[in-house]
């Protein structure tokens, strides 16, 4: 799994691919958390080129989800393939994620 | 004493649960041993043939005996009577639309008096207490017993009594019970589970009933699933076939294609349980 962060104006954006699971879920976690603890919470996951998410993949987005929500700030989705966006409506995070089609509009979703 | 490495469970889905043998024939083939096995409802039939040995191709033409579309065809007139005139007649809990003859007889020739002890692989099978609406998980006793439990499926089969509780299918307390798996210690869960097809047409009352029963239990997969995967302290694999033709409850002429696609989804998640397998603990390892 690779990590990349970016920042987009107000909103940081990491571009994850790969797979997210019980092996990677720990780095994933903890960029993600070190972000929100560095302030930066309106946080938009790029999941264009994820391959795969497990429980322990749908853990760190919970974890992310409350830590980035607790902040005043929040947690949103890009791009999902259609395999990974059975796992999300599965486990019914796309009831609680907001999820974009495209990564502009994303991003563009975050208010300031 | 060590904790199971690979669990399975089968959810409920009638004919679609034969796409577990793929599953199985997966796992067989790359020498992954299942180490605990549970099963609900249609999956109930397989997570047992599993359990007490039989081979892919074994497991597939027995269910492929058991399971046909006459095991419904006789339609309890006595039953449909006493719903009209329950007064009249006496209506009792122990209500089902269609004889139960048939189904109880292939159950006893596909599993005759095995008992859970008979089991190669540790068995678990639920069903839901028709009087509290708990979950029941069946784990001792004759296994045809605990597979017409989990198998009573409302108004078509009458509930079925297990060690003195009275029970209706499993998927009415949850369709994919990867909760006994977990309170069993697994590690890795490969949880195979399907939903229920939207009805295309709502052409009569029953169509209209299962409508609503395919709303209820498509909702609790999704809240059973989540709640489990978070809850779990490793891994739940889930593995849920996208069938390539519409399936219907007893399109058994389907099973060949059932289990090719059922291996083919679980051919998907191998590299990750590899990998995964081989980060597991020694106390857990299979």
């Amino acid at each position: 799994m690779q990590i990349t962060i970016a920042q987009h104006d107000h909103v940081t954006v990491a571009g994850v691919a790969g797979s997210i699971d019980a092996l990677t879920a720990d780095t994933l976690v903890t960029a993600l958390l070190n972000e929100l603890q560095a302030g930066r919470t309106r946080l938009v996951m790029h999941f264009a080129a994820v391959e795969y998410t497990s429980s322990a993949g749908l853990r760190v987005l919970l974890t992310t989800l409350k830590d980035a929500r607790q902040r005043g700030g929040d947690l949103r989705l890009a791009e999902i393939r259609p395999n990974v966006k059975q796992v999300l409506e599965l486990s019914g995070f796309t009831s609680i994620l907001k999820c974009y089609a495209d990564l502009p509009a994303a991003i563009a979703s975050c208010p300031k | 004493m060590n904790a199971p490495g690979v669990a399975l469970v089968i959810g409920a889905g009638g004919v679609k649960c034969a796409a577990s043998i793929g599953l199985q024939r997966c796992l067989n083939h790359e020498k992954i041993p299942i180490d605990l096995v549970v099963g609900c409802s249609g999956g109930a039939i397989y997570a047992a043939a599993i359990a007490l040995g039989h081979d892919p191709a074994s497991a597939a033409g027995m269910t492929a005996k058991l399971w046909t579309r006459d095991v419904t065809a006789a339609t309890d007139r006595g039953a449909l009577a006493r719903m009209v005139f329950p007064k009249l007649l006496g209506f009792t809990e122990r209500f089902g639309l269609k004889k139960d003859a048939l189904v109880n007889a292939r159950l006893k020739e596909g599993f005759g008096d095995a008992t859970f002890a008979d089991c190669k692989i540790p068995l678990f099978i639920t069903a839901t207490d028709f009087k509290t609406g708990e979950q029941v998980t069946i784990s001792e006793g004759r296994i045809a017993d605990a597979v017409r439990a989990s198998i009573a499926v409302p108004f078509a089969f009458a509930p079925w009594e297990v060690n003195g509780r009275l029970c209706v299918d499993g998927f009415l307390s949850d369709p994919l019970p990867v909760g006994v798996a977990i309170r069993e210690g697994a590690h890795v869960i490969i949880a195979m589970g399907f939903e229920s097809p939207n009805q295309e047409r709502i052409t009569s009352g029953g169509r209209f009933a299962f409508q609503l029963s395919t709303i209820m239990t498509n909702n609790l997969l999704k809240a059973s699933f989540a709640f489990h995967g978070l809850a779990h302290h490793s891994e739940v694999i889930a593995v849920i076939p996208q069938f390539s033709q519409r399936i219907r409850l007893f399109d058994t002429e389907k099973i060949p294609l059932l289990i090719d696609e059922g291996e083919a989804a679980m051919r998907e998640q191998l590299p990750y349980l590899r990998r995964l397998l081989m980060s597991v603990p020694a106390t857990h390892s299979a």
